[in-house]
């Protein structure tokens, strides 16, 4: 009985010792990032790391912040929310991060944003889209802060995309079709063209949907064929994009435009499975190697990792010139100051000390402001998409048209 | 005589003080262990034990391997979330009514396909999971695939809304201390030994009364409503649900912790559900940030040796190991069987005298 009692209490000491807090040391300013690093999306997890990377690697070259380096703590959400909230406490309580980043997928974002908030560190999400994010539920999630643009701005922008297209093809779009998931990303689409599609003056002829990893979609591309629409939007998973293009080139159907709303679309292999048979197709991009303000960082960024930065990476590491700009500007790393900071931060055209946004807009700043009758918080209002087109197999930017010299390839010739 | 009596009595006061002991330190962990980070995992521990022993009933006591209990727990989930934020209701009023329905459901639709025997159950139980997570994301009234999420606001127990940890914590060990005690008298009631008997030899339980289908939709509906009991507690937690959540593979890690542990014992899940789920964040934590993934292949790795040199689960080779005769004799002081017999005859001449 004694030895038992012993056994328990050397385990109990052990439980304890185990959990003993380290103290928060002097030294590196840690940045904490929750993104899929592991399952299906680990290839886009890879993407945003290296944006982070890459951004690190060149602020701690000029000699870091408030003359700290930095560092960066990896989580992996591994796609589920309940791993992301265990991976946020623990990057919270155990690494003691400064700041947050995440994450890829909105559900987790939501969870993870709530813990930072709990605890009072800044986070700031690079590539969560969803609106809810940011409205009235989430008032009091006050340490959140979004760069990207919403969903409802990426649809926003497609369709004026649509309407200014006239101006190059010298045909005017009437009638548009949706051709989509029925997963999130899908219902997103169709509530967004919903909500702006009469503002543009466009009449929706069919939504078209199918489930994800589809077999065959023949159907839905006849039911597309039938309703003829001048233009089809769209949002697929790789692998369905793909099917996507194969199917309308098999049924002979040639829309004139097709908007993607990036996912599979811009992912690398829908090129290399399409080949020319992708030419002409359209989608909306956060960044794009010939945008004005990229070329030269892309330069960099494919000199060390071999391929082009894209969306995720662009993003990614404009968050971490944010974090730098804010924690200087606060004098130090404390959660409240740091939040307050990023509140207050307004930066035109470039960084302090830094490069040009390489992104397609020229301010950042986050604004509590009014979207479809509901205000939103927290969010940069100033944040847009750009619209690129495949060209001779290669994305090239053709909207904002002062962003860039291409123009529009009209019909899309999908060979 | 009168020394056996003692003997046994002195085993069985020993054995309560262990288990005691160990009660105790779960009940003081939160009071020594200040981080966050690891009574979280000690939550995630509590809630997939409980869905385990879940699975457990009907996976281990009556051989019906189901593989849609994430369907169950995510029915479950939506069911309290939803009432809760439509309707306004309390929180553990939500609790009741997902069991309910959840139980409900899982009975009207597993009633005629126990008419079918062998691998049907598996293979009906993974369609029903895909079944239920197509409907929800294509149905509105269930927000599709968009989830729903629990209301923010300040800690309250009506509510159970917390920000610490540590009421999750206490919650989670009482549902786990609960389900526990319900599955160990599940399986010495006359439940117990049908189920048993209808896992060995469904004709045989039939020959001597037993009637088979009845006993298996019990322990299904029950296996579902506890399941449906850890949906709430998740919802709860996380505040947070998504279609996702009914996935075939979280059916499958609901199923781990029981096969580890020794799915023939009620104890089972619970020994692997506290080795597995720790091993899990351990893994992850340390190695996932050095190469992306590593942590699942050692995680697999582990498992398939655990499978392959301990079929039965780790209590499966503890109960005939050296280990437990070690703490049997030494620790507890266990009598050897021929005095328990010898007291069990005294007991009963008492009777009859």
């Amino acid at each position: 009985m004694k030895k038992l009692i012993a056994m328990l209490s050397v385990l109990a000491m052990l439980v304890a010792l185990f959990t003993v807090p380290t103290m928060a040391e002097e030294g590196p300013i840690r940045i904490g990032t929750i993104y899929a690093m592991s399952g299906g999306n680990a290839a886009i997890g890879e993407n945003i790391l290296r944006g982070i990377d890459f951004a690190v690697a060149e602020i701690n070259a000029k000699g870091g912040v408030n003359g700290r380096q930095l560092e960066v703590v990896r989580g992996d959400h591994a796609g589920d929310p309940a791993t992301g909230r265990s991976e946020a406490e623990r990057l919270i309580n155990q690494e003691h991060v400064d700041v947050m980043m995440g994450c890829h997928m909105s559900v987790v974002t939501e969870v993870v944003a709530q813990v930072c908030t709990q605890y009072g560190v800044p986070m700031i999400t690079a590539i969560s889209t969803l609106d809810k994010l940011s409205d009235p539920d989430h008032e009091a999630m006050d340490y959140f802060f979004r760069l990207c643009p919403l969903n409802s701005v990426y649809v926003k922008d497609m369709l004026e995309y649509l309407k200014d297209s006239s101006e190059q093809t010298g045909e005017e779009v009437k009638t548009i079709a949706i051709f989509t998931d029925r997963a999130a990303i899908g219902q997103e689409l169709i509530r967004c063209v919903e909500l702006y599609k009469d503002e543009y003056g466009f009449d929706l002829v069919a939504t078209v949907d199918y489930s994800s990893n589809a077999t065959d979609l023949s159907a839905q591309v006849l039911a597309l064929k039938q309703a003829n629409p001048d233009a089809v939007l769209c949002d697929s998973y790789i692998g369905d994009a793909t099917l996507f293009v194969q199917t309308l080139k098999a049924q002979g159907f040639t829309p004139k435009m097709i908007v993607a709303k990036a996912n599979g679309f811009t992912d690398p292999a829908f090129l290399t499975n399409l080949g020319a048979a992708a030419n002409g197709v359209a989608s909306v991009v956060e960044f794009n190697p010939d945008l004005i303000n990229g070329k030269e960082i892309n330069e960099e960024f494919k000199a060390q990792y071999g391929v082009n930065m894209n969306g995720h990476s662009a993003e990614s590491y404009t968050v971490v010139w944010i974090f730098k700009t804010a924690i200087e500007a606060a004098g130090t790393t404390d959660g409240a100051a740091v939040r307050d900071a990023i509140a207050a931060l307004d930066i035109q055209g470039e960084f302090p000390g830094g490069r040009k946004i390489v992104l397609p807009y020229d301010r950042i700043k986050f604004e509590n402001y009014d979207l479809d009758g509901a205000t939103h918080y927290r969010d940069n209002t100033s944040a847009s998409v750009a619209i690129a087109q495949v060209q001779d197999g290669e994305w090239k930017t053709v909207w904002p048209f002062s962003f860039t010299d291409t123009k529009i390839l009209y019909p899309a010739p999908l060979q | 005589m009168n020394k056996n009596v003692k003997a046994v009595r002195a085993y069985r006061r020993n054995l309560s003080i262990a288990l005691g002991l160990i009660l105790l330190v779960f009940i003081l962990i939160p009071i020594i262990v200040k981080s966050p980070y690891v009574l979280n995992v000690f939550v995630l521990v509590f809630y997939m034990s409980t869905l385990s022993m879940a699975w457990n009933l009907l996976g281990g006591m009556t051989g019906q391997n189901s593989l849609g209990h994430a369907a169950y727990m995510g029915l479950g989930a939506y069911a309290s979330c939803l009432l809760i934020t439509k309707t306004g209701a309390n929180p553990w009023l939500s609790a009741i009514f997902a069991m309910v329905v959840v139980g409900l459901v899982a009975g009207v639709i597993f009633y005629p396909c126990f008419i079918l025997r062998g691998p049907y159950f598996t293979l009906v139980s993974i369609a029903f999971g895909e079944a239920m997570r197509q409907f929800i994301i294509n149905s509105s009234f269930f927000g599709r695939a968009s989830g729903v999420g629990l209301p923010f606001g300040k800690d309250s127990w009506l509510d159970f809304r917390f920000m610490s940890k540590v009421p999750y914590y206490y919650v989670g060990l009482v549902m786990v201390l609960a389900i526990y005690l319900l599955m160990k008298k599940i399986e010495r009631s006359r439940m117990g030994y049908a189920l048993r008997t209808i896992r060995e030899d469904e004709d045989a339980a039939a020959a001597i009364g037993i009637n088979p289908t009845k006993y298996k939709i019990m322990a299904v509906v029950v296996s579902a409503m506890v399941a449906a009991l850890v949906g709430f507690f998740y919802a709860s937690y996380i505040r947070y649900i998504d279609p996702e959540l009914m996935v075939q593979a979280k059916s499958t890690e609901s199923v781990l912790p029981a096969v580890v542990g020794g799915a023939a014992y009620v104890e089972g899940p619970l020994v692997g559900g506290l080795i597995m789920i720790p091993l899990s964040e351990f893994l992850r934590a340390n190695f996932s940030a050095i190469l992306p993934g590593i942590n699942m292949l050692m995680y697999a790795v582990v498992l398939l040796t655990v499978i392959r040199f301990r079929p039965t689960g780790i209590l499966g080779w503890y109960m005939h190991s050296k280990a437990k005769e070690f703490v049997d004799v030494k620790l507890l002081k266990k009598p050897p069987v021929e005095v328990f017999e010898a007291v069990e005859m005294e007991k009963n001449r008492g009777k009859e005298g």
